[in-house]
């Protein structure tokens, strides 16, 4: 169901039509996203275009040739491939992960509920690099974990957790999670109960509840939950970078080295939109896949 | 089917009691309600059954079997619920289906009893409709058909007609009724509504504070209600509280003394004299042994009510509504009238029975 459904059943007088005017209201958001979000991007399109010579840096130029090198160069590509890797796997994991505890939360019926809340936002509180830098001390090889297994003699040398693709996965997880465990928990807790024992009733097990009733009826939820985390993932910079290391490479780091350290704003340019394209072509192919499986009978 | 047996059965939910030591037994074919005020105890009993909720302490038995700990999904019951709980992502005949398809029942066979069951609810043609395209009425028959296609050991209907309109209600009570005793189906109903719950049981329970006040056939629980509450629980009733004069009268606490043939009708610890209004039969002018005046006359349509004060006593009386040119039918406020009635009529019984 979405929202204006939910809203119309609830209450037939705030169906009305808004007077014209209120479009108005819109207008102060619609002048920031088209400043600050459609102006530049058009302008870095046309960086993209540009041509990059070292010494001079930028050269005026329209030709899509950044594009073709970047896609046929083995480097570029397997930083796409390894970026849209990761966010796969961790929107699958985030997701194996986040439903329990969505579930848990959607049927919680308690006066702290709203607490329970607030600490699923709580690590959203702790910015991604001050997290991934206690993550650092965690995992180093002098790290708390192998001091301890060390001490406990459970390992002879210490382990290597640091700088490896894992400790980006959970890194990129914990940064997620609340996102979708959130996006989730709102659409369960729309699912009435009764639902649930009706399925009991009619000779459903615990699984076929969930898979039948429960999982198909959390659908919008999990699509949403699954769209906003892969956008996030695509994008991932301090996670990568602080937990993954220097050898290891994803799409925004990179970027971010084209402008920063390479001096090189079209190939920059051109890098965030291939990025761009890649997460929403697979956001939009993800959704209609996911329509036609659920919201087509 | 099966017959129900329900032996002692408790629940409490922390340091409340919502059923305390309830027994029951439904025998197979019955159709047995559940009557009481909403918080008395019987849709906690209903769950406890179906198996949702389990039991603090007690036994609940289908023939002999004891199902207690069994759960919900192997108990093989049919459940209505207030909210139908219709799936919204089926269709109807998918949701008729669910069932089977749990019982591992595979495609043609399926279908041909998903069909049959939508037919006896004379729904055939909307089979493919999704829940939200069907009326509430016919929401209603799916939720029916789809209970009753896994042939369920038990019926069960928790205030399956509170989301209809006054008008469906009617039709679908004598319509479920009719099924109920044409498949034979052993059937527990949980409702608030007394109408309800006397047109449609064989036998009713009343309930109040997760306790059983009294059971009994429809026309018992009516005419011999056990205390104040039953009787003022299962229709409308002139109470009065007092004591038995002698065998022949009632006094009030206001000093009235009404008559009544006290041998037959009295309950122990009498203290109250309870009489339903359509039995006190009203006469224009103060010619009687029980003479007052008018307070109030509502129009009913088919029937007519009276509110008559006989010294610091208010009297509800209804009357069929009488014709135009009826001398009842001039009655209005202030109208001296005289009221009488059968001495077998009233019940003395106690105010409370617990």
């Amino acid at each position: 169901m979405t929202l204006a459904e939910g809203m119309r059943g609830k209450g037939g007088a705030s169906a009305k039509a808004a007077s014209p005017g209120t479009a108005l209201l819109v207008l102060p958001a619609c002048l920031l996203v088209l400043g600050l979000l459609i102006g530049p991007m058009l302008l870095m399109f046309r960086i993209s275009l540009n041509q990059f010579s070292p010494t001079q840096l930028m050269i005026e130029a329209f030709s899509f040739g950044n594009y073709a090198r970047a896609a046929a160069d083995p480097y570029y590509q397997e930083i796409i491939l390894t970026t849209l890797g990761m966010a796969l796997l961790c929107t699958a994991l985030t997701l194996v992960i986040a439903f329990p505890a969505a579930y848990w939360l959607g049927r919680l019926q308690s006066r702290w509920k709203s607490l329970v809340v607030i600490a699923t936002l709580f690590p959203l509180l702790v910015g991604n690099v001050v997290r991934s830098a206690g993550w650092m001390a965690l995992f180093t090889r002098e790290g708390l974990i192998n001091t301890a297994l060390l001490k406990a003699h459970l390992i002879g040398e210490p382990l290597t957790l640091m700088y490896t693709p894992k400790a980006v996965v959970f890194g990129i997880i914990a940064v997620v999670l609340p996102y979708m465990i959130l996006t989730i928990a709102s659409v369960i807790e729309s699912i009435p109960r009764d639902l649930e024992d009706a399925a009991a009733n009619l000779g459903a097990s615990g699984f076929s509840q969930f898979w039948r009733v429960i999982l198909p009826l959390s659908a919008p939820g999990v699509a949403a939950g699954s769209i906003l985390v892969f956008v996030l993932c695509m994008n991932t910079y301090a996670t990568a970078v602080l937990l993954g290391g220097p050898r290891f490479k994803m799409m925004a780091p990179a970027i971010f080295d084209q402008f920063v350290r390479g001096n090189n704003w079209p190939m920059g340019a051109t890098l965030a939109f291939m990025l761009l394209a890649v997460t929403m072509s697979f956001t939009i192919f993800g959704s209609i896949a996911f329509a036609r499986r659920y919201r087509a009978r | 089917m099966a017959s129900l047996m329900i032996e002692s059965l408790t629940k409490r939910f922390g340091s409340s009691i919502a059923v305390d030591g309830l027994d029951l037994k439904v025998r197979e074919g019955e159709l047995v309600a559940l009557l009481g005020p909403s918080g008395c105890g019987k849709t906690t009993t209903l769950r406890m059954v179906a198996g949702f909720l389990p039991p603090t302490s007690g036994r609940v038995l289908f023939d002999t079997e004891d199902v207690t700990r069994l759960p919900a999904h192997k108990r093989a019951t049919g459940m209505v619920f207030q909210s139908y709980a219709l799936f919204p992502h089926m269709t109807a005949a998918q949701n008729v289906g669910f069932g089977l398809e749990m019982r591992g029942l595979g495609g043609a066979e399926r279908q041909t009893k998903v069909e049959e069951a939508l037919r006896l609810v004379r729904l055939s043609h909307l089979g493919g409709r999704l829940p939200r395209e069907l009326s509430g009425g016919q929401q209603q028959r799916v939720a029916l058909a789809r209970a009753l296609v896994i042939n369920p050991k038990l019926f069960l209907l928790d205030e399956p007609l509170s989301n209809l309109d006054a008008k469906l209600r009617a039709e679908v009570r004598v319509e479920i009724r009719a099924l109920q005793q044409r498949l034979g189906l052993t059937t527990l109903l949980v409702t608030h509504d007394r109408e309800e719950a006397l047109t449609m049981a064989d036998r009713l329970v009343v309930m109040e504070g997760g306790r059983v006040r009294q059971i009994g056939s429809p026309r018992e629980l009516y005419d011999a209600p056990q205390d104040a509450f039953v009787a003022d629980f299962v229709g409308r009733c002139n109470i009065l509280s007092g004591r038995r004069e002698n065998e022949t009268g009632f006094r009030t606490e206001s000093g009235l003394v009404l008559p009544v043939d006290t041998a037959p009708n009295e309950r122990d610890n009498a203290n109250a004299f309870a009489l339903r209004p359509e039995r006190i039969a009203i006469q224009p002018g103060a010619n009687g042994d029980l003479n007052g005046a008018v307070e109030a006359v509502t129009y009913l349509g088919s029937q007519t009510e009276y509110h008559v004060r006989i010294g610091r006593e208010v009297f509800v009386v209804i009357q069929q509504t009488p014709g135009a040119d009826e001398p009842l039918a001039a009655l209005k406020p202030q109208d001296q009238v005289s009221l009488a009635w059968d001495r077998k009529a009233p019940r003395l019984v106690p105010q409370t029975s617990l």
